[in-house]
């Protein structure tokens, strides 16, 4: 076996001479720490299609039986849909809450933790704020879940909406509860040690996906409004 | 921020710099006794607990409930009952114990520390992150599967022996055959992804590790819960409308209907979180070198089925979420009274349903395509063309859908663009066999035994595919939608397809996955029994359908009795062909145990060049690849992989693409 792994002997032109210092451990330390960066990259990219066509078979139902209009029960006369102030605010607390983690990721990517920190747990907070207003919601309903199309995709889709939310505002908490075994200097200086450097540049990924991961929900908020509250 | 992958100051990983700070070390992992480490029998105990706690809250919550008091059934309790139950499960088996801690701010340990330390076979009872560990897993957990469906099958044909004499009740032969058919769709879903493409795939790529290790074990251990619900269905008098589902009989029947819906989520949750792994891991974690033109032809089939996995299966999990809430909460999704739309159901269905079909045959095209260079010693034929086939069929496959509704509802202006696309999609199709053919060219073929499978798998997928195109066409497939033909075809395809292409790939990989070598000779009489009781056992289905005969009907006329005992028959050889598969398993696996030659096919692939079974970690160092896996008898063509390159070389930031310097 081992005639067939040796380094070609016709190779043209030999390897360069490794920098000073490296070592194999390092090497493939960076080699892989490289391929987990661009797993966070790729992997939320990738969640995001799946959760996509996820939400996209709600959207679908609603369409689709909003075109049907089977016995003329998607939206009947008289049918009180859900609380349209409760809807916006709820819309508005992930909005506003993907607005703070997104200005927080530009303050972090300046060097700022502490304002990271502060934009981040208020962020959690009305992430939670919402969920808990969607569960009331949902506890408080004006129409039975089966009394219309309408009400089958709503009573339906949205706490599926609301477990995704829940699912990624645990991923947030992580996410602060991480920064704060990290120096601060750690976001402004290169730290002394690859294992620093590492540790704090695989945090900053695993951020950046956790911000486009949590603006793609903010944006299905928002289409989930505009269906839910505003075009119903 | 920007950090810089070189800092000035010399230092290596774990920060070892005189004066330096030195980072937290994680807290030291104390060994504890077997039964109080998170495994198996803790998960049994989490399930029963969680199943409990499920059915409590379900009858507290549903008890003044009007449709529990007149239909005397409570959904809500069953439905939490396996959904808590399945919670209690992986957290018995210690899944969410890293979470947790993180939630906590406490560090966990790096996925190659965390992995179960130990060695023997409690390491497979526990959730492990080794890819190797969790391949193995998967490959017990799906021959069980396979098993149990296929003693279904044996419990179907022995009704079918008679039209008049009855073993089972009507009630309890649909039963069984929704079982069969349910078991055997999720179980085959993931046979190949989840054995071979865990195990294998990582050291077909050249890496030490998968992406998300976590993830990968989760998607695992979902599984045996998802098996577990599913036959638990049978004791609530189990589910009448086989594997499909169809609303509004899906909505109305009995408790079984729930493990039925909350089984095949669970699954489709478990196919996504083991497509999501494995396309960042080929993505992300390929060796220096590994181009995409390098990339074996397997790995394209388990990349592009896992593409279909994360896209198509959210929408079977949202399917049978609506059936849940239909069934519970009283929604009306599939309800057209209330303004909800069977058809519904059947579009999400098969939107999910006709990728499915894909996710069964690309990983079989993968495995065929990999095993015919190594046993013709010839470069694959058209890999190119191979790998863009298998492209276009997943394209392809998320438009096909329609074509299950010809008889059922669909416009009929609709039918010819969807016999259309159906017709289309047997062209990349067919790049496959034309690969074998150009393969097949001129080659001094050796017929060991995963030749011979895959020699198998294309005979029988051209009999399948033929069929298929026949049935897509709008005259054939009303006269024949619904009968023995169309299952006659869609078993073409996925057991003489799917399964003939898996068993070639045991008897290729498995001495690289255990060290150990199948006994050739048992294998060659697997082989041989299976291929002609296969097809004597399905191809008379098709004249059976032609004449009239129905799926899912316990009784038919009695001019075809003769037929169907010569299938029934032929039936029961083929499961005697599996048992000599499982005698074989067992006897090289666990008696007789001969050590396999470190590389017994002469194959190029880089999983051979490293000792079966493959050391922890995989390799001792990144290996660089310098050339494609396909070069048999090529004059002068490079080796494969420089497993131990030198240093420097494998570090593309600080030495750029380590495959062009190392390039020959």
């Amino acid at each position: 076996m081992s005639g067939t792994l040796s380094p070609p002997p016709s190779s043209p032109a030999p390897p360069p001479e490794p920098p000073e210092g490296v070592t194999r451990a390092a090497e493939e330390a960076s080699f892989y720490h490289e391929a987990a960066l661009n797993a966070a990259w790729t992997g939320v990219r990738l969640a995001i299609g799946g959760l996509s066509f996820g939400f996209g078979c709600f959207v679908f139902a609603y369409f689709y039986l909003r075109s049907l209009n089977s016995h003329g029960m998607w939206h009947p006369a008289g049918f009180k849909g859900p609380q349209p102030w409760a809807g916006a605010l709820i819309m508005a607390l992930v909005v506003v809450s993907a607005l703070l983690q997104y200005l927080g990721l530009t303050r972090i990517k300046g060097g700022h933790k502490r304002p990271w920190q502060l934009a981040a747990l208020a962020a959690l907070a009305l992430g939670l704020a919402a969920v808990g207003l969607q569960v009331w919601e949902l506890l408080n309903l004006r129409f039975q879940p089966g009394s219309a199309g309408f009400a089958s995709v709503f009573t339906g889709a949205t706490p599926v909406f609301l477990i995704i939310v829940l699912g990624a505002l645990i991923w947030l908490e992580t996410l602060i509860m991480r920064a704060r075994a990290v120096p601060a200097i750690s976001f402004v200086e290169q730290p002394p040690t690859y294992a620093e450097a590492f540790a704090v540049q695989r945090f900053q990924a695993g951020l950046s996906a956790f911000t486009v991961l949590w603006n793609y929900l903010a944006v299905i908020a928002i289409v989930f409004w505009v269906l839910f509250y505003v075009t119903a | 921020m920007t950090v810089e992958l070189q800092p000035g100051k010399p230092q290596e990983p774990g920060g070892r710099v005189p004066g330096g700070r030195q980072p937290e070390p994680g807290p030291p992992r104390s060994p504890r006794a077997w039964w109080r480490r998170p495994a198996v029998h803790t998960g049994v105990a989490g399930a029963v607990l969680g199943y409990l706690l499920g059915h409590l809250l379900g009858n507290f919550i549903a008890h003044g409930y009007s449709q529990v008091q007149n239909s005397g059934q409570n959904d809500y309790a069953i439905v939490l009952g396996y959904v808590l139950g399945t919670v209690g499960w992986l957290a018995g088996l210690g899944v969410f114990n890293d979470l947790l801690r993180q939630l906590a701010g406490r560090p966990v340990h790096a996925a190659e520390e965390a992995g179960d330390s130990s060695s023997g076979l409690a390491r497979y009872f526990r959730y492990s992150l080794d890819h190797k560990v969790v391949g193995l897993q998967y490959l017990v957990g799906m021959i069980g599967y396979f098993l149990t469906g296929g003693l279904l099958a044996m419990a179907i044909r022995t009704e079918l022996l008679s039209p008049s004499t009855h073993v089972f009740s009507s009630a309890a032969y649909t039963e069984i055959v929704g079982e069969h058919g349910t078991m055997m769709m999720m179980m085959l879903s993931s046979i190949i992804l989840g054995p071979l493409g865990n195990y294998l795939m990582p050291l077909m790529i050249g890496s030490k590790r998968m992406a998300f290790p976590r993830i990968e074990a989760l998607s695992f251990w979902l599984t045996p819960a998802a098996y577990l619900i599913l036959l638990s269905g049978l004791m609530f008098g189990g589910f009448p409308f086989g594997w499909t589902g169809y609303a509004p009989l899906s909505v109305e029947a009995t408790q079984g209907a729930d493990a039925y819906a909350v089984a095949f989520g669970v699954m489709g949750i478990s196919l996504i979180l083991l497509g999501f792994n494995i396309i960042v891991t080929i993505v992300c974690y390929r060796a220096p070198g590994m181009r995409w033109s390098r990339l074996p032809i397997f790995v394209w089939a388990i990349l592009t089925t896992s593409f279909l996995m994360v896209l198509a299966a959210p929408v079977l999990v949202g399917g049978m979420y609506m059936m849940i809430t239909d069934r519970t909460v009283q929604t009306a999704f599939f309800t057209s009274d209330l303004g909800g739309s069977s058809y519904l159901w059947e579009n999400l269905f098969w939107f999910f349903g006709h990728p499915e079909v894909y996710i069964l045959a690309l990983p079989g095209f993968g495995i065929v395509c990999e095993i015919l260079p190594v046993f013709c010693r010839k470069p694959l034929f058209g890999y190119r063309i191979a790998a863009a086939g298998m492209v276009g069929v997943t394209l392809l496959s998320f438009f096909v859908w329609q074509h299950h509704l010809f008889d059922s509802g669909i416009n009929p202006d609709m039918r010819p663009v969807f016999m259309l696309t159906t017709e289309l999609i047997s062209i990349p199709t067919g790049f496959i066999f034309l690969v074998a053919l150009g393969t097949f060219w001129k080659a001094k073929i050796r017929f060991s035994v995963p030749m011979l499978f895959a020699l198998g798998f294309y005979f029988n997928f051209l009999i399948g595919g033929i069929s298929g195109v026949f049935l897509s066409d709008v005259p054939a497939d009303t006269t024949e939608h619904g009968t023995f033909f169309v299952m006659a075809h869609f078993h073409y395809t996925i057991m003489g397809g799917l399964v003939f292409a898996f068993m070639g790939g045991l008897y290729y990989w498995l001495p690289k996955m255990m060290g150990i070598e199948l006994n050739q000779k048992l294998g060659k009489i697997h082989f041989w029994t299976m291929f002609v009781f296969f097809n004597s056992t399905f191809l008379p289905l098709f004249a059976v359908g032609m004449a009239g005969q129905p799926r899912r009907v316990y009784t038919y006329a009695r001019s075809l009795e003769t037929l169907n005992d010569w299938v029934s028959i032929s039936a029961f050889l083929l499961g005697g062909s599996i048992l000599v598969f499982v005698i074989n398993f067992v006897w090289s696996t666990v008696i007789a145990r001969v050590p396999a030659p470190g590389n017994p096919w002469r194959s190029r692939g880089l999983e051979w060049q490293i000792p079966s079974p493959p050391p922890p970690g995989n390799f001792t160092v990144v290996p660089v690849v310098l050339s494609g896996p396909y070069e048999y008898g090529v004059a002068g063509a490079p080796p494969v992989a420089d497993l131990d390159p030198p240093l420097g070389v494998i570090s593309r930031d600080s030495l750029g693409d380590a495959a062009e310097q190392v390039e020959v």
